[in-house]
């Protein structure tokens, strides 16, 4: 017998999954309540088991994506749905958003891809060291023009964007730290800068590929010079500039309400921040207290948050609309794990992308907005039918195991209509659905009365009901928000 | 007591990053050699541009001779294939993992047959890799059910061998195969990190690696010379290896491409591109150890050797994928 209190832990892990992964099918969903929720977040923070997505098979089988030239999404949407440390993946795809880089310029999806493991990497270390990562990061040079940025005359695009986009936000800063931020980045460059300039210029891959980036450090084209970045004065590096960014309360600030948008509750469009106070200021305030406590560290803020009752209080459950990438991942994940090589990767890359959100291809260098941009009529549909594709077959692993747990959960052979709908909420999720949800799903559902599953036409009569209830749910408006 | 030494010595290249098709190749797989010095490439290609799928035609010479095959599923058709190889009536077969046959051509490129649908049973396919022929018999490396089949060049089912694990005669995702003079046969069992050498009945013989301290890392294809050595392309280490019958090593070679004719002519109408090559640095000290991406990185490198070729005067082929190919070294 469900007691209030195992339900209301379920209805948090459900919760935390989703937000700190991609949501969770019965057996992980089994694991994890016995687990409780402190392990769970001390598993997903630090996870004690390598990464097991098996690199090599991505490699042969997907033939253009092991010189991934193109199909960096696809590529990417195989760990994610594969992956066993889901907050890792997830941690990708909130900085990718933050520090949004794209192949539209830089016409490899390999250097993208690379950076997508430097968050892997460095995505819940301290901020300080991510940001110097960024700076070296070849992808990020190429695509904010670094590569120009020379001691005798200065490229300020990537000193305007570490301050405005990646650090400190709008008002917080001058143009005389943009220029002097910029200055403290020259010679910070890629090897061979001028021919591959001009192949990414010219969008060619001839000869023989493309050819990966490397970071170099050009030190007689660097300004040794003095500079003064946010007040204080030296003959600042690259990292010293990172150094002074990260001790700002207005980059703690940044940090905070950026994870805030992405874990807890859609905040207003990044461009509105300066005006607009965040939507909860004392979270605010508790993650940014976090930052400084912890020097800095993002892991440190992430177990903050999930901790916080501001994050485990019922307001925040389905306060976020899900981006493209979650709904496909999360989608696919619910069916069961994927084959190699297969063109399900390919249709879900390119499902994101008609949901709004190519991976690797941000709109420009201030990434996705989130929110309400997810969602129009054309997204939507596009929605509901990827959704009711990827889980139309009952003999999919994933979709079998939902079927049968929704059987068990009936504890006999035979199962009313309103029962299937019940135990399907509570299966995929379990999911909190509005009344007028429920009684529709029933309302539809009644058509198929009662069943039994005894023989096998039965059987198959009771998969064919219970898919087309599967698909219902995951076409409601509860499933489209996290 | 006299000892011979071994060596290679890079030649040339034959090659040009054609995705939109034409002169060159796209993401080839495989590669084999005519007795009168037509060099069948088989190109993959990018999901995203179907008309690079493809045999092309060429020469070490540098000569572009044509195309056969195309996109498509038809007869004739090709979607993800792998291997490519001849007959002595100089037919052509192609194996395609995605539509889990094989297609056979006639001499001049048009399609015969085809054979195989996807499955475990008998005449069955679970994307085959690698293709070998010997005396009208034709041995498919059946790489998802981990086992060789045998057909007759019509395409019957003669026979099989194999299963998954790391034990004597077991694959783990087996790839290429050959064979040597006294008819062995040699299977690169690519996740076993290990070649295993089998009778022409599949008895098996002996093996070169395997195991934690391998000195094979997920080797792709293998070739053996009149000599008895062993031509490994080293897909995991990026390198060409060559061991003798025992398994010691006796000559690596990480790749060294130049700019073949094909890149020059391209190049003389870039200006832009050939004056920014000047300063151009092709290979440095990288700051990964990681050898695909070491690969990325250096043009003159193997980026994922995919097929190692012998002709009949012992000259070496060695096919990359990443850098759509094929480097030719030869004796010294």
């Amino acid at each position: 017998m469900t007691t209030i209190r195992s339900r209301q832990e379920a209805l948090l892990m459900a919760h935390l999954l989703r937000r700190a992964g991609f949501g969770a099918t019965p057996y992980e969903m089994d694991r994890a309540l016995s687990m409780g929720y402190q392990a769970v977040l001390d598993d997903l923070l630090n996870p004690d088991h390598p990464d097991v997505i098996p690199d090599d098979l991505i490699r042969r089988y997907h033939v253009d994506q092991s010189d991934l030239r193109s199909g960096g999404g696809a590529h990417w949407v195989y760990r994610l749905v594969m992956t066993d440390t889901p907050l890792r993946e997830k941690i990708c795809l909130f900085w990718h958003r933050v520090f949004a880089t794209g192949t539209t310029k830089l016409i490899q999806n390999r250097v993208v891809t690379n950076q997508i493991d430097m968050f892997r990497e460095h995505g819940m270390g301290r901020f300080d060291d991510l940001l110097v990562e960024l700076s070296r990061d070849p992808a990020m040079i190429m695509w904010l023009d670094n590569q120009d940025n020379h001691g005798s005359n200065i490229n300020e695009n990537y000193g305007r964007e570490i301050l405005e986009l990646f650090s400190m936000g709008v008002g917080n800063y001058s143009e005389d730290d943009i220029k002097e931020t910029a200055r403290a980045f020259t010679g910070w460059r890629v090897v061979n800068p001028d021919y591959m300039s001009i192949r990414m210029r010219n969008n060619t891959a001839r000869p023989y590929g493309y050819m990966s980036w490397q970071f170099e450090y050009d030190d007689d084209d660097h300004d040794d010079g003095e500079k003064i970045i946010l007040g204080q004065k030296g003959k600042w590096n690259g990292e010293d500039a990172v150094r002074i960014i990260c001790e700002q309360d207005a980059t703690a600030r940044f940090v905070s309400r950026h994870l805030y948008h992405f874990f807890v509750a859609d905040e207003l469009p990044v461009p509105q921040w300066p005006h607009e106070d965040p939507k909860d200021p004392e979270a605010i305030d508790v993650l940014c207290r976090s930052y400084f406590e912890n020097d800095h560290d993002i892991g440190a803020m992430l177990r903050t948050l999930f901790e916080s009752d501001f994050f485990k209080d019922g307001g925040s459950r389905y306060a976020r609309i899900k981006s493209p990438s979650e709904m496909v991942i999360g989608t696919m994940r619910l069916a069961g794990p994927i084959d190699l090589p297969s063109e399900e990767t390919y249709m879900a890359d390119a499902a994101c992308a008609n949901m709004g959100q190519a991976l690797m291809r941000p709109p420009s260098v201030e990434g996705w907005q989130g929110g309400t941009e997810w969602i129009n009529t054309g997204a939507y549909v596009e929605r509901v039918n990827f959704a009711g594709r990827i889980l139309n077959d009952p003999d999919k692993q994933g979709v079998r195991d939902i079927i049968d747990r929704i059987k068990a959960l009936s504890g006999q052979s035979t199962i009313t209509s309103d029962e299937l709908v019940d135990n399907c909420l509570e299966v995929l999720g379990p999911l909190e659905v509005l009344d007028t949800t429920r009684h529709g799903l029933k309302n539809y559902a009644s058509k198929f009365g009662d069943m039994k599953w005894s023989d096998e036409s039965l059987s198959s009569e009771f998969d064919r009901a219970a898919v087309a209830i599967i698909q219902l749910v995951v076409s409601s408006q509860e499933y489209q928000t996290i | 007591m006299t000892t011979t030494t071994f060596g290679l010595k890079y030649v040339t290249n034959v090659g040009f990053a054609a995705d939109f098709g034409g002169r060159g190749f796209s993401l080839p797989s495989s590669m084999a050699i005519r007795a009168d010095g037509v060099i069948f490439v088989v190109s993959r290609g990018k999901s995203s541009t179907k008309n690079s799928n493809g045999i092309q035609m060429v020469t070490k010479d540098h000569d572009f001779l044509g195309q056969i095959g195309t996109y498509g599923a038809g007869l004739g058709g090709m979607m993800w294939p792998t291997s490519v190889v001849l007959d002595s009536d100089e037919n052509l077969y192609l194996a395609d993992e995605y539509f889990n046959k094989v297609t056979k051509y006639d001499r001049e490129g048009n399609p015969i047959t085809e054979w195989g649908t996807k499955g475990s049973g008998d005449g069955q396919f679970n994307q085959p890799s690698g293709l070998l022929i010997q005396d009208r018999l034709m041995y498919v490396v059946d790489s998802r059910n981990n086992r060789i089949q045998m057909y007759s060049l019509d395409g019957n089912f003669v026979g099989q061998w194999g299963s998954g694990g790391d034990g004597e005669g077991e694959f783990n995702l087996p790839w290429g195969i050959s064979d040597d003079s006294e008819g062995n046969i040699y299977v690169a069992d690519w996740r076993n990190d290990r070649i295993q050498k089998f009778d022409s009945n599949g008895n098996y013989i002996s093996a070169i690696g395997g195991g934690k301290t391998s000195v094979l890392d997920r080797p792709s294809d293998v070739a053996v010379d009149p000599d008895g050595n062993i031509y490994v392309t080293d897909w995991g280490s990026q390198c060409l290896l060559v061991l003798d019958q025992p398994g010691n090593i006796l000559e690596t070679k990480r790749g060294e491409a130049d700019l073949s004719p094909w890149s020059v002519e391209y190049l003389s109408s870039q200006d832009d591109e050939r004056k920014a090559r000047e300063s151009f640095v092709p290979v440095y000290k990288a700051d990964t150890e990681d050898p695909s991406e070491v690969s990325a990185r250096m043009e003159p490198y193997f980026w994922d050797p995919v097929a190692v070729e012998l002709d009949q005067d012992g000259t070496v082929y060695v096919l990359e994928t990443g850098r759509h190919r094929f480097q030719i070294f030869e004796r010294i």
